[in-house]
């Protein structure tokens, strides 16, 4: 089997690439392919906690690339699906605890056994970015529409383009369609424009996220999320089929829901 | 009374322009700069620039301003031949940036400039393709950016102010052109508000960095 490092990074810090990682991963493991997700924030792991996995950490990547323990040891099979399993970061660690060819040799290995090697980046462009972006097939660039995230994507679009990693697409997250039709948001539309590369997904605004983070059970597995929803979308583009863009609108107050928030208010 | 002027360098300190061959009258002229500017020039990096025509008084011009107490840290010409002296000499064919105007040529960037990516050229710049917030450009000629120019231009590198930026869109935060900088207005951020439909040219009218439209412009020019 010939699998695919996906890469997901960002730039900034706090735009949902940890979210992203753990949706996309379970999305495919519930498709059937056969994936593994690496949490290279070393020493600031998260990726374990939003998939519901903290508590089954015993070995991590750092262990494996010092040969501490065994590949298998390292790999921990998450509680809903066999074909979805963790390699959590080292939390005692820092980023330059590994190296670029260190991970590239991790991945290159377990390419043989999965469809797809997921490598959740750490914020910034410094050493560990570069080891997450080193083995990369494909980079999904998470982004919300805030000045500030874009421009920082921007910025790691640059470095990408200019080592040749043409690979590339953009998820949009967080979209808020009340504030984008007040004016007060970039829409999809302003940020494409400046980023100018191909548009995999638009994830909307979901409060829910913190309480699914905080119960380790990613959007995806919620069947009436709206975010849900548009992770299950990628999923299907990124196994290569046509899905339509989800249209993105404020949620409607039907009449009789009208009258009881008079009453509510 | 012009045969000696100083200017501000960017990176170089100071630098004593020489525009005469007549000693005495150097002599005489840098007495007069000097006694009012020598004490804030004793401790920054000088240059002096001879040009081809009066070269050949550099090593006395040297020892007359050793004299009062400032030691040149180089000599600028445009070509070192015939000179024989004992201080480092920069020859401006030498530097990359600052090349004659006969050498000047376009250069073409296809494709869109992101945050923190820079493009450096002799002569004219056109760029097909977007420039983006926090990206620089420099070239020692015009500007010309097929696209919305975000970032920031500088035209006319090393000096040259009769150039001029174009861009579709042109809302940089600064534009420099040869030795002038300007920002835009702080007011009005909103970046939707910004982006106007109108081509646009910056250019320098007296003294000063104006933008108009590019069709204020060419009716300006003809």
């Amino acid at each position: 089997m010939a699998g695919k490092v996906l890469t997901i990074t960002s730039g900034k810090g706090g735009v949902g690439k940890s979210t992203t990682s753990a949706n996309l991963a379970l999305g495919l493991a519930l498709k059937g392919k056969k994936v593994v997700a690496i949490d290279l924030d070393i020493g600031l792991r998260n990726l374990d906690m939003i998939l519901g996995l903290e508590n089954r950490i015993v070995y991590d990547v750092v262990n494996i690339v010092e040969k501490t323990c065994k590949l298998n040891q390292a790999l921990i099979k998450d509680k809903r699906t066999e074909n979805l399993y963790l390699i959590a970061a080292a939390q005692t660690r820092d980023k330059s605890a590994v190296t670029s060819n260190q991970i590239k040799e991790l991945t290159e290995e377990l390419k043989k056994d999965y469809d797809f090697v997921i490598l959740d980046s750490p914020a910034g462009i410094e050493g560990g970015f570069k080891n997450a972006m080193e083995p990369a097939d494909e980079v999904i660039i998470v982004t919300t529409p805030e000045i500030s995230a874009v421009r920082d994507a921007d910025r790691v679009i640059g470095i990408l383009e200019a080592n040749d990693k043409k690979e590339m697409s953009l998820i949009i997250n967080r979209i808020d369609p009340t504030l984008v039709k007040k004016g007060d948001m970039m829409s999809k539309d302003d940020v494409l424009q400046v980023l100018s590369i191909p548009l995999i997904g638009v994830v909307p605004e979901d409060k829910n996220i913190v309480s699914y983070t905080n119960l380790g059970e990613p959007s995806i597995l919620h069947k009436d999320s709206k975010s849900g929803q548009a992770y299950k979308n990628i999923v299907q583009r990124l196994l290569g089929k046509d899905v339509e863009f989800m249209e993105i609108t404020e949620e409607k107050k039907g009449f009789l829901k009208n009258i009881v928030s008079l009453f509510k208010d | 009374m012009d045969s000696v002027a100083i200017k501000g360098k960017n990176f170089l300190g100071f630098e004593i322009e020489i525009n005469t061959d007549n000693i005495k009258n150097l002599k005489q002229e840098l007495d007069v700069v000097l006694s009012s500017s020598a004490h804030f020039m004793k401790n920054s990096i000088i240059t002096l620039r001879f040009k081809e025509s009066n070269k050949q008084i550099a090593n006395e011009a040297i020892k007359y301003i050793k004299e009062k107490d400032i030691i040149p840290n180089a000599i600028v010409v445009d070509s070192k031949e015939g000179l024989n002296t004992d201080i480092p000499v920069i020859e401006l064919k030498n530097i990359h940036l600052l090349s004659d105007k006969q050498e000047q040529q376009a250069a073409t960037y296809k494709g869109n400039l992101r945050n923190g990516q820079e493009i450096r050229v002799n002569g004219d710049l056109i760029i097909t393709g977007n420039v983006n917030p926090n990206s620089y450009i420099y070239a020692t000629g015009n500007i010309f950016v097929l696209g919305k120019l975000y970032g920031i231009p500088h035209a006319g590198y090393g000096g040259d102010n009769s150039c001029v930026i174009f861009a579709f869109d042109l809302n940089p935060p600064q534009i420099r052109i040869g030795d002038y900088i300007t920002r835009s207005p702080e007011e009005g951020v909103n970046p939707k508000q910004q982006s106007s439909s109108v081509f646009e040219v910056a250019y320098i009218e007296s003294g000063s960095i104006v933008i108009s439209s590019y069709d204020d412009w060419i009716k300006l020019k003809n």
